[in-house]
């Protein structure tokens, strides 16, 4: 088959897309340093398993609470049940990092949550009312009420897209709902969720400021410790690089077990949900059941930084605080929109060419999601400054190292994961034959992206929007190190305070990032509900 | 699609290029996140008229970012808050020498790099506080790092988390001092006397003493100063009050003594406004903007510590090993925190 | 419109056996072909290279004394003026009737919207014009599908199954419809179908396939007139469907 502008355009994007990956795991072909053997005597065991823990957790925790969530709101209804809807995804404007200082705030022996228990039951000081949060279960917890949203979303369109009858004829057979629940609604919808669980897998392997507050040693931890304290960058992109191979091996292991999986029912007619309404007591449940992860994952962090931020940093709004947001917004969409027409076209090429070689390829820029930030930012960096050096090096005024473009690069990379699974679940949803009759019809190529997928994939493009809007306004390592000279964003105000762990100065920004977070979450969210195929077609 | 490529093509030119040469301006790299520090470079421009370009951001990013742009890069000051960074960049090859006989004048030779690549602005003391109820002054009458590894603190102390580099600083000091094998026996027991598991900031380990959940904790100088400021509300405050500040080792070599510090950078393309800015940094006016700010002590003689922290004292004796090589050992301080078991 | 000449046509996929095997037919303009077999038989497979979505193995297409498939060329499916009505009917959902109809079309908008009108009038589904997809029924999805088919005026139709979902009374009246559509523009068509009734009252020429091969062809009347033995096999490939 002849080369066309639809199998070239894509590998070649792809190609300065991964150079920054390729770059972390081309440390693996270096020389190994004395520190391994200090590393696998000492520590390495005690980081994976940590980070072992910290991943089964969290895991369960979101399967529970995304999965949960989202068949509730889609099977029955109830009290605030329309808030709910659009509401369980507000913890996505909350950075782990963030509701790790919020806890830490609340729970520590002399946190104001215990402090509060203590003045109300008139208690001693030494008791405690909370158990400890620093440790790895309370680390499952951050983790998990900070991320169940990718689940919760994922499960969510899902749910909708399932064939009604398939569940009806399940009733018929003589299960109950919650047999109906386990055994046929959530195998049939597996693949969507073990996409949105890599997500949650690989956000948290990469996380560094949680853990590190709560003095956890996990494996991402180790690589900073490495870094900084041994002074030997090289070790840790190789900590990195394996990293690295863990999450391609998730990501085999996903392709592998879904490689038979035609789960996409998109010509079944859509028929209204009936919701069944609940009362009583069972409302009570349905509304706790949708309330504690909002409460938990947003409204308590809120109302602490607000409480913070009000007590000792006000004058952090003022006319410096508006650039910086708009500096934080205009780069969070101008990332969110190249990193969702990245995603197309290459999903477009994969689809349209069958091109194998670019699936593989493309699941293996998702890996980008699960690099540390910084590390990431390091490859970028690498990258960046050996275009300037051999190809701009003669162009006065263009640097390519410390510019917007550098930041939006690295941001897109961290971000692919999250923009390839909403786009890759979009086009699952879309039946092949339209493709067929559209060529018939004389469209291809170009046409058929403008005119048939991109007005069907319009709810997941938004919705990959939204997902990366959400972590560039939240995402910081990378953004330190790679923006230009006087360029602040909100996460870097946050992140100079809460490294030194000064909480109370970092609680403005924190609050900003939430609010600057949340208007892009409640615009999109308004988008895909209009857009929603269900509402129409 | 053409417009769409055009779009492309021109938002990618702009985004890479970058402001026009301002031509009286410094670049600065810096690891020092207060935001006093803006308003101390604000002064600087108002006097001199050239403009400060800062990148803030981890010490070590920003050295790896240094080391990545090579011989193009536009920094011309690298700022942090520890001596083992700066010895780093010194040995990489990076930095080059200030030159600069008011430097040279103000900051002591312990206090800056061999060839005078790079100096302090700034001191800070890992200290002590104690909770004068449960621990008698006699008790901590000439108590040094060294001796709290004896039994009797069995359960009493608190101190933050290996990966901190205050701490990687203090023992790599002492390594300097009692070589490898010494300094790891002295680690063991040290940690053996742990009130609890290392959690938490400076800040959190002097709250534990004034909670009554340690009795004695291991800090940097002048968080006293900024809690008891008030900045970091009325409860940090109060609690400052409950608290002690102990200067360690003033039997022996003295507390330990780390910088915040300037280096001038190799490629520096503004290297006279760079010096410029550093001598600035050591005048009368920047030294006592940073100590009434951030309540480190100062380097230049002559200038008051801040009241809040001066009330503890300012004439301690000083360790005078070098802080250079706080970098030298560090690697080595950190694999030996890991075989003791601190966390 | 178009003739069809399929020569010595052969597909198999990498690793598995072959799906069809020495295929040889040919189709004057204005014909209607009836493709019959068994599911699996490989019959969907064909139609899917004559519309140049799948590249045989061996073998050539000919539209109108033109290779537009064989060893050394192959037009694209967007250029060989087919038209296609798939068996999940596969309308775009964001599009109203009427749009998917004028969808191929490649005229002035005031035209384009007279000959898709012109059509739906045809399939009795006007009403509907400004309808979603799915706020129609089964039968009507299934004529709006083969009327966007039509739309361009294209050289050959395919029809996979197209009634295949329908219930009885719905398919027999839109089979007779349909004929007389097909016959009054003059279409060359091919209808690939599992059902015996759909090939005899809709075409001209009827070709039986089982396990990738022609087993047997003739015009319709023919194979309603055909011996004992060969029915008895016709029908138990039928009915093993």
């Amino acid at each position: 088959m002849n080369f066309s502008l639809w199998q070239i355009t894509p590998v070649t994007l792809f190609l300065i897309f991964i150079a920054p990956v390729a770059i972390v795991l081309f440390s693996l072909t270096g020389d190994y340093s004395e520190n391994w053997s200090h590393l696998y005597n000492y520590v390495l065991i005690g980081y994976i398993k940590n980070s072992f823990y910290l991943i089964l957790g969290v895991s369960l925790t979101v399967l529970i609470l995304g999965v949960g969530t989202a068949w509730i709101i889609t099977n029955y209804d109830f009290s605030f049940k329309n808030f709910f809807e659009w509401a369980l995804i507000l913890p996505l404007a909350v950075p782990p990092y963030i509701l790790a200082y919020t806890f830490t705030g609340l729970f520590d022996t002399f946190g104001t949550a215990n402090n509060l228990i203590r003045e109300i039951f008139d208690l001693s000081r030494d008791f405690t009312f909370f158990p400890k949060v620093r440790n790895v279960p309370g680390a499952i917890i951050v983790f998990s009420f900070t991320l169940y949203p990718y689940v919760y979303l994922v499960s969510r369109m899902a749910f909708i897209n399932q064939s009604r009858s398939i569940i009806e004829a399940g009733r018929t057979l003589g299960l109950n709902k919650l047999e109906v629940f386990y055994k046929l609604a959530v195998p049939m919808i597996r693949p969507a969720i073990i996409g949105g669980l890599m997500l949650v897998v690989m956000e948290t392997i990469s996380d560094f400021g949680a853990v590190d507050h709560f003095a956890i040693s996990t494996f991402t931890t180790g690589i900073f410790r490495t870094w900084y304290g041994m002074y030997d960058i090289e070790t840790a992109m190789q900590l990195a690089s394996l990293l690295l191979l863990f999450a391609i091996t998730l990501i085999i292991i996903e392709r592998y077990s879904r490689r038979n999986a035609s789960y996409s029912n998109a010509m079944s007619l859509y028929k209204p949900l009936s919701h069944e309404k609940l009362r009583g007591f069972k409302n009570f449940l349905a509304f706790s059941a949708c309330f504690i992860p909002i409460f938990i994952g947003f409204i308590l962090p809120v109302v602490e930084l607000t409480y913070w931020a009000l007590n000792y940093k006000l004058d952090f709004f003022n006319e410096k605080f508006i650039s910086t947001a708009w500096n934080t917004f205009y780069l969070a969409i101008i990332a969110a929109f190249f990193c969702s027409v990245l995603a197309v076209l290459i999903n477009f090429s994969i689809r349209y060419k069958s091109n194998n070689y670019l699936k593989f390829m493309s699941s293996f820029l998702t890996v980008g999601y699960a690099v540390p930030g910084l590390i990431l930012a390091i490859g970028v960096m690498q990258m960046l400054t050996f275009i300037d050096k051999s190809f701009v090096s003669n162009i006065p005024n263009i640097v390519f190292t410390g510019s917007i473009f550098g930041l939006v690069l690295a941001y897109i990379i961290k971000s692919y994961a999250l923009s390839n699974s909403t786009i890759d679940a979009g086009y699952q949803r879309i039946n092949e034959r339209i493709d067929d009759v559209a060529r018939t019809l004389k469209t291809s190529g170009w046409s058929l992206l403008s005119q048939v997928h991109l007005p069907l994939l319009k709810t997941s493009f938004l919705t990959s929007m939204l997902l990366v809007v959400s972590e560039v306004i939240k995402e910081l390592p990378a953004t330190l190190i790679l923006r230009p000279f006087n360029f602040d964003t909100l996460a870097v105000y946050t992140y100079v305070y809460a490294a030194e762990e000064r909480m109370y100065d970092a609680a403005a920004p924190s609050i900003a990032i939430v609010m600057v977070g949340l208007i892009p979450i409640i615009i999109l969210t308004r988008m895909i509900r209009r857009s929603r195929p269900a509402s129409r077609y | 699609m053409k417009l769409f490529t055009e779009i492309f093509v021109v938002l990618i030119i702009t985004f890479v290029t970058v402001g026009s040469a301002f031509a009286k301006e410094v670049n600065l790299y810096t690891s020092r996140h207060y935001d006093s520090d803006d308003a101390l470079y604000q002064k600087f421009t108002d006097k001199t008229g050239i403009k400060v370009n800062v990148i803030s951001g981890k010490g070590k990013a920003l050295m790896e970012r240094l080391a990545s742009e090579g011989t193009s890069s536009p920094a011309d000051v690298f700022i942090t808050v520890d001596a083992g960074n700066l010895w780093k960049v010194q040995k990489d090859g990076m930095f080059q020498s200030i030159n600069s006989s008011m430097v040279d004048n103000i900051v002591p030779a312990n206090l800056r790099g061999p060839n005078n690549e790079w100096v302090g602005i700034a001191k800070r003391s890992r200290v002590m506080y104690y909770n004068p109820v449960t621990v008698s002054s006699d008790e901590m009458e000439g108590l040094s790092y060294e001796d709290l590894s004896d039994p009797k603190w069995k359960g009493r102390v608190a101190i933050r988390s290996s990966g901190n580099m205050y701490n990687q600083s203090l023992v790599s000091s002492l390594i300097a001092n009692h070589g490898v094998d010494a300094t790891e026996a002295w680690a063991k027991d040290f940690v053996g006397n742990l009130a609890r598991k290392p959690e938490g900031n400076d800040r959190a380990q002097i709250m534990a003493v004034a909670n009554g959940e340690a009795d004695i904790a291991v800090a940097n100088s002048y968080y006293i100063g900024l809690m008891l400021s008030g900045k970091k509300g009325e409860e940090q405050q109060s609690a400052a009050t409950k608290v002690e500040l102990h200067f360690p080792g003033q039997n022996g070599r003295g507390a330990h003594i780390n910088v915040s510090g300037a280096g001038l950078l190799k490629n520096a393309p503004n290297k006279g406004n760079a010096v410029k800015f550093i001598e600035f940094l050591l005048t009368d006016e920047a030294q006592s903007h940073i100590v009434n700010n951030t309540y480190e002590f100062p380097m230049r003689e002559g200038v008051a510590p801040s009241d809040l922290i001066a009330q503890f004292g300012s004439g301690f004796k000083e360790d005078q090993t070098a802080v250079a090589s706080y970098g030298e050992f560090n690697p080595e301080a950190v694999k030996l925190m890991d075989r003791a078991g601190w966390q | 419109m178009a003739s069809l000449e399929v020569k010595d046509l052969s597909h198999s996929y990498i690793r598995g056996k072959s799906v069809l095997k020495e295929i040889n037919f040919s189709l004057e303009a204005g014909e209607i072909l009836s493709i019959l077999g068994p599911s699996g038989c490989g019959k969907t497979t064909l139609l899917r290279i004559i519309a140049g979505l799948e590249k045989e193995t061996s073998g050539s297409v000919n539209i109108d004394d033109h290779i537009i498939s064989d060893h050394l060329h192959t037009v694209l499916t967007e250029n060989r003026n087919i038209g296609l009505v798939v068996q999940e009917r596969a309308l775009f959902p964001h599009l109203t009737i009427i749009n998917n109809v004028m969808f191929g079309i490649k005229e002035t908008k005031s035209k384009k919207y007279e000959i898709a009108m012109r059509l739906l009038k045809l399939f009795k589904v006007d009403k509907y014009a400004y309808n979603f997809p799915n706020e129609i029924s089964s039968g009507e999805q299934q004529r709006v599908a083969i009327a966007r088919a039509m739309a361009p005026n294209p050289g050959i139709l395919l029809m996979d199954e197209p009634f295949g979902t329908l219930d009885q009374s719905l398919t027999h009246q839109l089979r007779t419809e349909t004929r007389k559509i097909l016959k009054d523009n003059n279409t060359t068509a091919i209808i690939v179908s599992h059902d015996f009734d759909d090939a005899i009252s809709m075409s001209d020429k009827v070709i039986v396939i089982d396990d990738g091969q022609i087993v047997q062809s003739g015009s319709a009347k023919d194979i309603t007139h055909i011996s004992p033995e060969k029915s008895v096999k016709l029908g138990s490939i039928i009915s093993n469907s």
